[in-house]
């Protein structure tokens, strides 16, 4: 059984006179330990997909399951604690909270868990070392270049061991030779860990890294490689209900 | 919700500028409106101790001012032969100012063996005999002493009027540690031979269970039509009519102490508010962390009610600690409210200042809490 399936999701909006339909009964379904990479040009909706995932956004129509719980069906409240158990978010923008140093900022999705101190101390450090920032743990987000930030916003997306992570777009901001290290990094934890990963980019070669790529062209997800498959969603929905 | 306590004092820090401004701001407001409070708290213990005590004061009818009230002494015998009167106080009352003033000097010209019994005073120096045995001695409230740096053994004067100092006094009652008690005959004296044998007022005190209002009425019976008539009042209405319009004054002053209070709301919320509004994105952040739109409402409200608090604490402290030395009181026609400084007073401040960040606090929370997460990750 797959850790996600994304079944028939549409998602509109209007923009002005002209309606939009930026995913049209999109599916997809992702295994436990999988990393998949997700394309498209700017305002395919490929972010809106992913939020969804990550269950920031809900779809106009469809279903999103992740291990089995149905969250485009949770409320708000019941969202945010699952997102706290289940989830690890890295923005393109890192989005360190920056009165906080690099310790305090992964430490953050710990204090919603109900473990002890120590334990977060220990889960801390492990991260820190994962990313190879461990002799950064008291800096601020100011003190820290571009990579390192972006490693701290990772440390702090696997560090309550969620089951699924999404990066979107993780080496926007960052210049070629960090965004190697920030990919090598991302598909090193995928690997270590085997956490599944989603990632939004644009970068093709970045795509790459990913065990499977897909592309989201006129609100519809191709799956790419050597050669293009076109997701037939209504046959992953038939097989889903089957 | 103590875990997040360092991320919200480290986020008003961020802005700190900001923070002092608004907690400087809660200060002073919350200062002004302990002081307000206060002169309300004295004036409201004055009217309760005299209305608990059960005195009367009896003075010259139709007269207002101390200095032109004359009854005759001797009036003093014919009210305690009345039943119901258990002792009467014949006072001779000197004031430096007749009008409204922060810097009253009052003093009451009483037989200094009536004194002890009639008052609940407690020596902090000097002795009693030192003041029963000199004619020229007084006995000092410890709060006139504080305010014009009077000791025992020192003379003081005050216009023509100079007394030796026998003793500093405390009391229960805030407002008589205001005055100053002399021999009742060097007081008649000390101003001209022709205030001998006439007194400023006489204080009834009656036995237990007597109406007063009935008592008033029969003393100033039994003067109607003598050589002076008389006027007498429950001894808290009487104060209360002496500061007349000071006391229409206070209550009005309550008023400006409610819009402190509605400053400290405008000030923490607009504060509040613009934390909120300058941290959108990072509020949103957290929510895709997983913090429930609760758990940011109440951070918030935490960031609210601790600026609330710190300024409350900050203005209330140095109200207490202002009022307590200044030993500060208003008074008008020789009567005298002192500026009360209590634990309550400071417990009242700080709940004020606690449901103000509540108040403060709920429509940035509420903001904050219910932003979309979207398009506020997107927000610049």
């Amino acid at each position: 059984m797959p850790l996600i399936e994304v079944i028939e999701v549409t998602k509109k909006y209007r923009k002005g006179d002209e309606s939009i339909t930026p995913l049209d009964a999109v599916s997809l379904e992702i295994e436990q330990g999988e990393f998949i990479s997700l394309m498209g040009s700017s305002g395919t909706g490929k972010s809106t997909l992913l939020n969804m995932i990550a269950s920031i956004d809900r779809p106009d129509s469809g279903r999103i399951i992740i291990d089995g719980t149905e969250i485009t069906s949770l409320s708000r409240t019941r969202l945010a604690k699952w997102r706290a158990e289940n989830l690890g978010y890295i923005f393109q923008t890192h989005n360190l909270v920056p009165v906080l140093t690099a310790y305090e900022n992964i430490e953050l999705p710990l204090l919603l868990l109900p473990i002890s101190a120590s334990e977060r101390k220990r889960r801390i450090e492990v991260a820190l070392r994962a990313v190879d920032l461990l002799d950064r743990a008291d800096h601020y987000p100011r003190q820290l270049s571009g990579g390192q930030e972006q490693r701290v916003g990772i440390a702090r997306a696997i560090v309550s061991h969620p089951k699924v992570v999404v990066a979107d777009e993780p080496t926007g901001d960052l210049d070629p030779v960090t965004s190697r290290q920030i990919l090598d990094l991302l598909k090193r934890l995928n690997e270590q860990l085997n956490v599944t990963l989603l990632m939004v980019t644009h970068d093709a070669d970045a795509a790459l890294v990913a065990d499977k790529q897909f592309r989201l062209d006129h609100g519809h997800l191709v799956q790419t490689g050597r050669t293009e498959v076109p997701v037939q969603s209504r046959e992953i929905h038939k097989q889903h209900r089957d | 919700m103590l875990k997040f306590l360092p991320y919200t004092f480290k986020t008003l820090w961020r802005h700190r500028s900001r923070t002092l401004l608004t907690v400087s701001g809660s200060a002073v407001a919350l200062f002004v409106f302990c002081f307000v409070a206060a002169i309300q708290e004295g004036m409201d213990d004055l009217q309760k101790r005299q209305a608990a005590k059960g005195s009367l004061i009896t003075f010259q009818a139709n007269k207002f001012c101390p200095a032109t009230s004359h009854l005759p002494q001797d009036y003093d015998q014919d009210i305690a032969r009345i039943r119901g009167v258990k002792d009467v106080i014949p006072i001779q009352v000197f004031t430096n100012n007749c009008r409204a003033s922060l810097d009253v000097v009052v003093f009451y010209g009483v037989p200094p063996d009536k004194l002890q019994a009639a008052r609940d005073f407690e020596l902090v120096s000097g002795s009693w005999p030192e003041f029963e045995n000199h004619q020229d001695a007084a006995i000092v409230g410890k709060a006139v002493a504080a305010r014009r740096d009077i000791h025992v053994g020192q003379k003081f004067s005050i216009g023509d009027l100079s007394v030796n100092v026998a003793g500093i006094f405390e009391s229960d009652d805030p407002a008589e540690e205001n005055y100053i008690y002399s021999h009742l005959d060097f007081l008649q004296r000390s101003k001209g031979t022709n205030l001998v044998g006439t007194v400023t007022q006489i204080e009834v005190l009656l036995n237990e269970g007597v109406d007063q209002i009935e008592m008033c009425k029969q003393i100033d019976e039994q003067f109607r039509g003598g050589p002076v008539e008389t006027d007498t009042r429950p001894k808290g209405v009487f104060q209360a009519k002496a500061l007349g319009g000071l006391t229409q004054l206070i209550s009005f002053a309550q008023y400006l102490g409610y819009a402190c209070v509605g400053l400290v709301l405008a000030l923490v919320a607009t504060t509040t508010l613009m934390s909120v509004e300058d941290r959108i994105r990072e509020h949103a952040v957290l929510q895709t962390l997983g913090f429930t739109s609760g758990r940011v409402f109440r951070l918030v409200m935490t960031e609210s009610i601790l600026l609330s608090i710190a300024g409350g604490a900050i203005g209330i402290g140095s109200a207490m600690i202002v009022l307590a030395l200044s030993s500060l009181s208003v008074g008008a026609e020789a009567v005298t409210i002192a500026f009360t400084p209590s634990l309550r007073l400071a417990f009242e401040g700080m709940i004020v200042a606690c449901v103000t960040g509540i108040l403060a606090g709920v429509a940035p929370a509420w903001h904050a809490a219910h932003t979309e997460v979207v398009p506020a990750l997107r927000h610049a």
